[in-house]
């Protein structure tokens, strides 16, 4: 990075004042997830607490001059049990998983009346294999038909799910989860909810196979995300949901949604700004917008995607807003790939994983840590002395960062 | 009393294109008919395409669109942008996305197409055009929902995260993209684009208040161009 950079980062840094909102705050209530470790928060928990990979190869993909098909396949028996479970949606795969993992979410949470209930989905390409299927000309559900479009996918969670409060659809590339996460939270803090149910779910197919392999964007053996000798990404399937509510609503402890902000490299379409100067400026954006220093942060749940110029790019960002004290760091996708969309979801329930066991999360698939990389970048899992801020960042195609803050709350 | 005004607006679709200041302008007599049945390629646009005309062949409609609208903004628009771009906002909407790109690509899997396969690319290509780095969100709404980007650029000002925010609504589907959609669908117009750019109030009076009549009026203008009243 160059001196002038760094010089006018750090004056931003400075200028920044902290600031605290008198308005409610949106606090964490439940979580559900399904990705390639399986279905439920546990299986990840599991997952996390082995620093497992699940990554595999699919047969059932194979022979497509694909560059590869290994990547976070959800289980199919998983799959098979959902549509056994809800009939009507059975070839309706994102509707199954994202209900799927609202379901965990809302589990035992406080009744809030249908109206002051939202729902903000996260999703790039919605059911896109219903769309290869119309595309093809093959047999298609109508509701899966519908569900080509993702705000026609939200309003169904919707309705599935008692909504009767605003219904977002947020789709901006790898950075949509975080986005709807700072959706949710805006607008519990906005008064216009007391309980935000925000869905991620994105699925592997043909369609994003080969975008991919055009772009000869994978690691044919499964990423490694921050390693020296990685060469690409993995992708993921899979669906995170995560509950907010008012944070009055939940006894202490609980974790906020603190501060969140996001920007554009305006660089170029599908590759990082190489100084990581763009997510070092989202990255700020939601430490002030959380009043918090970034000392204070104890745990950086990274992009990772194992692309040599992504993990390259935020290493810099890392070391423009930290310094040399990176917090400690890691990345889950070599253990579920990259779920695009759903990426920002279930990496943010990571984090609160991590908190729950005092534990913090390793790099599956990371062996020969790249010397660009943060000293602080955990290969393997290890006990945290203390985690009271959590900072989650993602990037994506179109120049886009975005960086969430979560912060304990023992009020 | 709203302290957030529009400082500037502009659309184009198939009955026109214009700006809050120039009104609605009709299209060419031997043009329109193309636009209205939706043949895009007719569309040229000198100031855009000459100027970045490999950059712009390259791009999908919606992006092209979304740019044109962006264009169509007057001279304050230049003047905002320049003040302070890393404050500088974008929020889009659009209710089928990439969809055109999508059956492009499903056609034939090109890494030119599928650039395109994200309803978020044209805030990219704004932001790369414009150098904007400010925060940015692509909303997937219905028809009726242009004041939800609206509300929330809105918030992003009152809030301090943006000192300008540029709210872009577009759509692009083309035939083949249309013929995807479920059954029951009715576009009500297969292309359409509107800009407006959003700024606290300066006393310049061209500005239009964010509550109030001023407001309504010009968002039925914009609503009524691009076919979504």
């Amino acid at each position: 990075m160059g001196a002038a950079l760094e010089t006018t980062l750090n004056r931003r840094k400075a200028a920044l004042r902290p600031r605290r909102s008198a308005r409610p705050r949106a606090a964490v209530a439940g979580c559900g997830a399904i990705s390639a470790t399986g279905a439920g928060v546990e299986s990840l928990a599991d997952a996390l607490r082995e620093n497992r990979s699940a990554l595999r190869a699919n047969a059932a993909y194979a022979g497509r001059g694909y560059q590869t098909t290994v990547a976070g396949w959800v289980p199919e028996e998983t799959i098979a049990q959902l549509a056994a479970r809800n009939p009507d949606y059975a070839d309706a795969r994102a509707f199954l998983l994202a209900d799927a993992a609202l379901r965990e979410a809302e589990n035992g949470l406080p009744t809030v009346a249908a109206e002051r209930r939202a729902l903000v989905l996260s999703t790039t390409k919605a059911d896109i294999l219903a769309l290869e299927r119309v595309f093809h000309r093959q047999p298609c559900s109508e509701t899966a038909h519908r569900h080509v479009l993702p705000r026609l996918l939200a309003y169904d969670l919707a309705e599935a799910h008692q909504v009767r409060g605003p219904v977002q659809c947020v789709s901006t590339a790898c950075i949509s989860g975080l986005l709807a996460l700072q959706q949710g939270a805006s607008l519990i803090e906005r008064g216009e909810a007391d309980m935000v149910l925000v869905a991620a779910v994105d699925l592997v197919s043909h369609f994003v196979l080969a975008g991919f392999t055009s772009l000869k964007s994978f690691d044919v053996e499964g990423c490694r995300p921050f390693d020296s000798r990685r060469t690409g990404l993995s992708l993921g399937e899979g669906a995170g949901a995560v509950a907010l509510v008012r944070r009055d609503l939940l006894p202490s402890p609980a974790w906020t949604i603190a501060g969140w902000g996001s920007s554009n490299d305006a660089n170029h379409l599908t590759g990082p700004s190489r100084d990581g100067s763009g997510l070092a400026l989202a990255i700020n954006r939601a430490l002030q917008r959380a009043a918090v220093a970034a000392g204070e942060i104890d745990y950086v749940n990274a992009h990772g995607t194992g692309t040599p110029y992504n993990d390259n790019m935020e290493s810099l960002a890392l070391r423009t807003v930290f310094g040399q004290d990176i917090p400690p760091c890691s990345s889950n996708k070599g253990m579920f790939g990259h779920t695009l969309g759903a990426a920002g979801v279930l990496e943010t329930i990571v984090c609160l994983l991590a908190a729950r066991s005092g534990t913090l999360p390793g790099t599956p698939r990371l062996s020969e840590p790249d010397p660009v990389a943060p000293k602080s970048m955990l290969t393997q899992p290890q006990p945290a002395a203390r985690l009271r801020c959590l900072l989650k960042i993602n990037s994506g195609f179109g120049g886009a960062n975005a960086a969430l803050v979560l912060r304990e709350d023992r009020s | 009393m709203s302290d957030i005004v529009i400082k500037a607006a502009g659309w184009i679709g198939p009955d026109g294109f214009g700006n809050e200041l120039a009104g609605l302008k009709d299209w060419p007599a031997p043009l329109a008919d193309a636009l209205r049945r939706g043949e895009l390629e007719e569309l040229r646009w000198s100031k855009l395409f000459d100027s970045e005309a490999q950059r712009f062949a390259r791009m999908d409609w919606l992006s092209r669109l979304g740019l044109m609208a962006v264009e169509l903004l007057d001279t304050r628009f230049e003047a905002w942008a320049a003040q302070d771009r890393e404050q500088t906002a974008v929020c889009v909407e659009t209710t089928c996305g990439c969809l055109t790109s999508d059956a492009e690509f499903l056609q034939l899997a090109r890494p030119s197409v599928f650039a395109y396969t994200l309803p978020s690319t044209v805030i990219g290509e704004i932001c790369i055009r414009h150098r904007f780095k400010g925060p940015m969100l692509c909303l997937m709404s219905s028809g009726e929902s242009t004041r939800t980007v609206i509300d929330e650029a809105a918030v992003w000002l009152r809030e301090g995260e943006a000192k300008a925010c540029l709210c872009v609504g577009c759509e692009a589907v083309s035939p083949d993209a249309a013929a995807l959609l479920s059954p029951g669908m009715v576009l009500e117009n297969s292309w359409r684009a509107y800009a407006l750019l959003l700024g606290r109030k300066s006393g310049d009076p061209r500005e239009h208040q964010l509550a109030g009549g001023t407001l309504a009026e010009i968002c039925r203008r914009v609503c009524r161009a691009v076919g979504r009243c």
